[in-house]
């Protein structure tokens, strides 16, 4: 096992490296750069601007932009942002929490909901039920993400329920720690709910999925035969070998933290790593967007390995040499 | 005897009575600290002390750097924490004193002298000194150092230059007399005690000093305010500065807000809808929103004001760069008859209806009508008229067939693209309306919008484009704007960098735009930029649309708001409550 | 044949069932099984329903693509009514003609004066049926200066009906084009990793990890905004499906590898190597086919994440671009706030989006279900 961790981890870095060089091409593709914005500024001349591409080092050639990049990666400098003039690695960091804060709070309700009603859809195939659970939980999948925020954002503002948007209220500063708790969980129910709900639908027919099988299979039969009620049978047996396969996907979701949200941490207002990168992106912040790409990447593949070390950690079927 | 020291008594009772009077009437208020208080002459009311005042802004906070500052929301930061000698009057657009009590002009209009108003301390309790000043300065030409207020500064190539005179004044040198000087003096003074280390490491270092990861309370500033906490991504949050060096007509020592937040939010809608929420106090409402926010007022306690047009506006502007384009595609866009016709083409109402609904005023000239300095209302026009518009065209040799085609004199199909930047709806807009338009007169029209960056670089780098809609903001001096006027400033779109003009009309703008450079008399640059304006409308290199007007609103529970240039609703020091509970 | 021998109409007993689905390909079973399914089978209907709507485009909508009614925009849905002003009932539907009464608050007021009635078969903007003959004739229409606008228009009063049915060409075929692309190239390089396995296959899967370690809509953005942003909407929509695929097929080969490679050990493959068949055939003929059930539900699972994506990428302005209609930009430009509360029909195109990816699912679903024989019901367990 420590054998296949050590060759898995070694494998990860020629990974990185074939992720920062395709960031890279695929940013220095398209024309145009930081100081587009600047350049139409009628006060400022072109003079300035071309200075300001020297300090950048926006001047030099392609490949010796990103060997210097790489090398100083090297020393886990990720550079400056252009817009910001402060380290990649605060800015990262700064907002980090934040999307990882989201996407736990996301998680955690897409499990809630997926397990239970999975379940039930399973030991029910077919009926009225299964299928209204399952057309609830694709109405959560098919809605854009944007569109279901906005929505909700809307509902929010028409009840005053619910804060519009952000993290955190003017007063946070001076609430004592269970206010604060409080006070981002209200903020978080409109985004955390949006992308649990839509977690939760593809989690649902894994579980829906995993529990038919095993439903099926022999030692289910010989349970039920030896005259056991059905519903220990269900939850003791069926359930925690279905559930299984799912701590898998466990590590999976781990991995897509960091990834997705983007676009509604953009409609609600969430202070989180996708806003960041998305403005980054139109505004060809160079070092942010690859930065935050490497991070993205890192995270990723980082949760492929748990996932397969979960795996063959609940599997005793599963060698690795 | 009873007599006489009556009369003197009364005389003395008199004379005390009438130094009282005048006393408390017309003696300027003093502050215990500063002698010379700064007096806010364009608050209408008093104001009570306390409240928190929230607003928001869509993009999150770059630096709180003030030399390196370029964009709008850092500026909402750095003006509430720093001054600079001088500032804009932001009813009238005059310059007035601000920590430079008062400054003089040589007679040969080349030397600028200022006096530091006493007292001034920064907010860590230093004194402010002449020595900050000459600082700021010299910070803001250190090579290496991301500033863009360099170039306001650099006159002809040269920068200006300035020297200590004593403890309390600086003076400013330049080669030729610079009318202008008092619009790019005003630069925002930092602290040299805490920021000479940083600029000793260089340029590159000081670019870096003092942005957004930076302890609030090392950010030490002369304004209003100071800023206590930021949280990225989410607000910053900024205190009343209690030694601030201006006073109202009482007296009392301004600002009166005790908090001032800014918001960050993703979108204008978001901005929208805490506004409506009452989660902020401020949102600038866009032209369409006008009618539906009136209605709204009563529910949401706050006004929409019908304020004034802005200076920018959107125009249509095509290609007479032969590095660019070339004939016969370029013979059309150098005709100025062709212009003419193509601006008569324009459906500026409809425009004006459907984009703004109905808010913003026709655009015949370069200066906004906002500007109630420089606007000149006397210049050629351009109705919407396509039988005049066809007419020109037949006149200056640009046939329709009898397809339907028009053709110019050696045959050739009039057609053309125009491009903009993608994902700008109102720019979007009016392209589309713009080609439909010009289809009717018979020309092959493709309108092609594209991504900024792509726009630019064609714009100042390779010059490859044909007709293009855009636009640019404007400060209230058009001079400011020498990049885009100058025939050798890399602004000017039609024909950039020009070694020599190539046309009459454009000399003749360089030699308008050097004499109002030069002139240090208000009303003589007038007469100067009514003729620039009067060139612009007949040559037609840029075909402006309209001038959007502005509609800020404001909660009914704030005080002090007076509406000036642009839409700007009042000065963040003298804004109070009214009722104060928060 | 067992099949030949009964007659349709005969009832079977479950034993005669059970004889008669032994014989039946793995196709038929899985048909047979979904046809039990019956919301898989609403899902495939409501798609054919789009996907029709979408062929006859032009001829379903009354206006063309991009004529914009300069005075009417942000209009409200002008429905057919049989119910005149006064309370009389007409047979045949009409509409009144509308004038902008309101520029600042959008307000049309109805002049009921004059009724006039909904035809069919009506004279409207020439356009090629099937893109090949050229043709007046729209399904329904009025007569002008009444207008017809089922759902309302846009800001430059353009028809939102009209733009939702030429969007759904876009947002209809994208995935499907892209699964065009990615399928194939998916196939042969997930087929010979896992075929061949070993060096092979591990160099091949490198290459594919580095493409699927980068998060999908980050790479899925930076490729958007690179693109060449003055080509016309076809071209644009060409590219996108070029991003899409090459995102995509890194995931499918994969898939495709592990099912290979699971499958290679099975008997009918050693067989076939045993009669000395090359490995070309082997994995063209043989093993190839085997996936094609895998195809078919990651195919149906894949096309709603297309016009998810393709939506997503809208609302940021990197997607399908002005003055082309895709169901994401229209979806983008009517979803925001003021709208919501004064033009809430230009919120629509959302409702088909949702529609379209939640019937791709549930059949999607329904096939997986179908295609697995662990799943069916009614024959054994």
């Amino acid at each position: 096992m420590l054998r296949y961790l050590a060759r898995r981890l070694i494998q990860m870095i020629p990974l990185i490296f074939g992720v920062t060089l395709l960031s890279f091409i695929v940013i220095q593709l398209s024309p145009g750069d930081f100081l587009a914005e600047i350049r139409l500024n009628p006060v400022v001349s072109g003079e300035t601007v071309d200075a300001m591409r020297r300090n950048f080092g926006l001047d030099q050639p392609l490949f010796i932009q990103y060997a210097k990049w790489l090398w100083r990666l090297l020393h886990l400098d990720f550079g400056f942002s252009f817009a910001y003039h402060v380290p990649v690695t605060w800015l990262i960091g700064s907002r980090l929490v934040n999307t990882l804060i989201l996407n736990i709070a996301a998680l955690v309700i897409a499990w809630l909901l997926a397990i239970p009603i999975g379940i039930h859809a399973a030991t029910r195939q077919y009926s009225v039920s299964d299928n209204a659970l399952s057309l609830t939980a694709y109405l959560g999948i098919s809605t854009p993400s944007f569109f279901s925020g906005l929505l909700l954002l809307f509902v929010a503002f028409k009840t005053g329920w619910l804060p519009i948007g952000g993290m955190t209220s003017l007063d946070y500063d001076i609430l004592p720690w269970y206010g604060k708790i409080l006070d981002v969980g209200r903020h978080l129910v409109i985004p955390a709910s949006v992308l649990g709900f839509g977690a939760a639908a593809g989690l649902m027919r894994q579980m829906r999925g995993n529990l038919l099988e095993v439903l099926r299979q022999d030692y289910v039969r010989t349970a039920r035969s030896k005259g056991l009620a059905e519903r220990p049978v269900i939850y003791k047996h069926a359930v925690r070998n279905a559930i299984n396969p799912l701590i898998t996907l466990f590590g999976f979701e781990i991995g897509g933290l960091l990834g997705g949200a983007a676009i509604l941490e953009n409609v609600v207002g969430w202070p989180g790593l996708g806003r960041l990168i998305l403005e980054a992106v139109v505004q060809k912040d160079l070092y942010v967007v690859m930065g935050s790409l490497v991070i993205g990447s890192f995270t990723l593949v980082l949760g492929n390995l748990i996932a397969d070390i979960l795996l063959a950690l609940s599997d005793p079927r599963i060698r690795y040499d | 005897m009873v007599r006489r020291a009556t009369i003197y008594l009364m005389a003395g009772t008199l004379a005390l009575a009438m130094a009282f009077i005048a006393g408390s009437l017309g003696a300027a208020p003093r502050l215990p600290d500063i002698p010379n208080p700064k007096v806010a002459a364009e608050a209408p009311e008093i104001g009570k002390y306390g409240g928190t005042y929230v607003i928001s802004s869509i993009s999150d906070f770059r630096t709180f750097n003030p030399v390196v500052s370029q964009d709008t929301a850092s500026g909402l930061v750095t003006g509430a924490i720093f001054d600079g000698l001088v500032e804009q009057n932001y009813v009238t657009g005059e310059i007035e004193p601000a920590l430079a009590e008062s400054w003089t002009v040589s007679r040969d209009g080349k030397s600028w002298t200022f006096t530091l108003r006493q007292g001034i301390r920064w907010s860590d309790g230093k004194p402010l000194t002449i020595e900050d000043v000459l600082f700021t300065f010299q910070a803001t030409f250190t090579p290496g150092v991301d500033t863009s207020n360099r170039d306001g500064l650099t006159f002809e190539g040269k920068p200006v230059r300035w020297r200590k005179l004593d403890e309390r004044r600086i003076q400013f040198t330049t080669e030729k007399p610079i009318g202008l000087f008092l619009r790019f003096v005003g630069i925002e003074i930092v602290p040299k005690h805490k920021l000479q280390d940083a600029l000793a490491k260089g340029g590159a270092e000081f670019s870096k000093t003092w942005g957004v990861n930076t302890p609030p309370r090392d950010i030490v500033g002369t304004g209003p305010y100071v800023l206590q906490s930021y949280v990225p991504g989410q607000r910053a949050t900024l205190l009343r500065n209690t030694t601030y060096w201006k006073a109202d007509r009482k007296g009392n020592r301004l600002p009166y807000l005790t908090r001032y937040i800014i918001l960050i939010v993703p979108n204008v809608e978001a901005a929208r809808l805490k506004f409506l929420s009452k989660e902020t106090d401020a949102y600038s409402a866009r032209p369409r929103e006008f009618a539906e926010l009136k209605q709204l007022e009563k529910q949401g306690n706050f006004t929409i004001y019908d304020g004034p047009e802005s200076f920018g506006s959107e125009f249509l502007v095509l290609n007479q760069n032969p590095a660019g384009v070339s004939p016969p595609k370029l013979t059309w866009f150098q005709d100025v008859r062709f212009r003419r016709a193509l601006n008569h083409a324009i459906d500026r109402n409809t425009i004006v209806q459907q984009i703004y609904a109905g808010r913003a005023t026709l655009a015949w000239s370069a200066v906004s009508v906002g500007n109630k300095l420089f606007h000149n209302p006397r210049v050629q026009q351009y109705p919407y008229d396509l039988t005049r518009a066809q007419q020109l065209l037949a006149e200056a040799g640009y046939q329709k067939g009898t397809d339907g085609v028009l053709r110019d004199g050696q045959g050739n199909v009039i057609e053309f693209t125009i491009s903009t930047n993608a994902g700008n709806p109102d720019r979007e807009a009016i392209g589309n309306i713009l080609r439909q338009d010009f289809t009717k007169l018979g020309m092959r029209v493709t309108f092609a919008p594209e991504s900024f960056p792509t726009l630019v670089g064609k714009l100042t780098g390779t010059y490859k484009w044909e007709a293009i809609v855009i636009g640019l903001t404007g400060g209230i001096e058009p001079a400011t704007g020498r990049n885009v006027w100058l025939s050798s400033g890399d602004l000017h779109m039609w024909r950039p960098n020009q070694k020599e003009p190539a046309t009459d009309w454009e000399a003749e703008i360089d030699r308008l735009f050097e004499q109002t450079s030069a002139e240090v008399d208000q009303s003589k640059r007038k007469v100067l930029y009514n003729r620039f304006q009067e060139i612009v409308a007949t040559q037609a290199p840029f075909m402006h649309f309209a001038y959007p007007k502005s509609q800020p609103a404001l909660r009914n529970t704030l005080g002090n708001i007076k509406i000036g240039l642009q839409g700007a609703t009042g000065e963040l020091e003298t804004r109070y409550y009214k009722t104060v509970f928060k | 044949m067992a099949r030949a021998a009964l007659p349709r109409s005969a009832r079977l007993s479950q034993a005669q069932e059970l004889a008669v689905s032994a014989a039946r390909t793995p196709r038929a079973l899985a048909w047979r099984q979904l046809r039990k399914h019956r919301i898989a089978l609403i899902g495939g209907a409501i798609l054919a329903g789009l996907y029709t709507l979408a062929l006859l485009a032009d001829f379903v909508a009354p206006y063309s693509l991009d004529l914009a009614d300069r005075e009417r925009f942000f209009h409200p849905p002008t429905l057919p009514r049989f119910v005149d002003d006064e309370g009389k009932v007409h047979l045949r539907p009409f509409v009144y003609a509308t004038v902008l009464a309101d520029p600042g608050l959008r307000v049309y007021r109805e002049n009921t004066n004059r009724q006039y009635p909904l035809m069919v078969f009506v004279r409207g903007e020439p356009y090629r049926l099937f893109w090949i003959f050229p043709t007046y004739v729209h399904l329904f229409g009025v007569e002008p200066p009444a207008r017809i606008y089922l759902m309302g228009t846009d800001q430059f009063g353009r028809d939102l009906f009209t733009r939702i049915l030429y969007g759904s060409r876009v947002s209809l075929v994208i995935g499907i084009l892209a699964l065009c692309v990615t399928i194939p190239i998916g196939l042969v390089y997930g087929g010979i990793a896992g075929y061949y396995g070993g060096r092979v296959d591990n160099v091949m899967m490198r290459l594919v990890e580095v493409i699927i370690a980068f998060p999908a809509f980050y790479l899925f953005l930076t490729l958007s905004a690179v693109l060449p942003t003055n080509v016309g909407c076809t071209t644009r929509f060409y590219l996108l499906v070029l991003i899409l695929s090459f995102i995509g097929w890194a995931g499918f080969s994969r898939l495709i590898r592990g099912f290979v490679l699971s499958l290679k050990e099975q008997e009918f493959v050693l067989a076939a190597r045993a009669i000395g068949q090359s490995d070309l055939r082997i994995i063209v003929h043989h093993v190839l086919p085997n996936t094609s059930s895998l195809v078919i539900v990651v195919a149906t699972l894949s096309v709603p994440g297309a016009i998810l994506g393709e939506s997503g990428l809208s609302f940021l302005g990197f997607g399908i671009r002005e003055p082309c209609a895709s169901w994401g930009n229209l979806l983008s430009a009517g979803a925001n706030l003021v709208n919501l509360s004064r033009s809430p029909w230009l919120l629509l195109p959302g409702l088909f989006i949702v529609l379209a990816v939640v019937a791709y699912n549930f059949l999607g679903d329904g096939l997986r279900d179908a295609f697995d024989p662990r799943l069916r019901t009614g024959s054994g367990g």
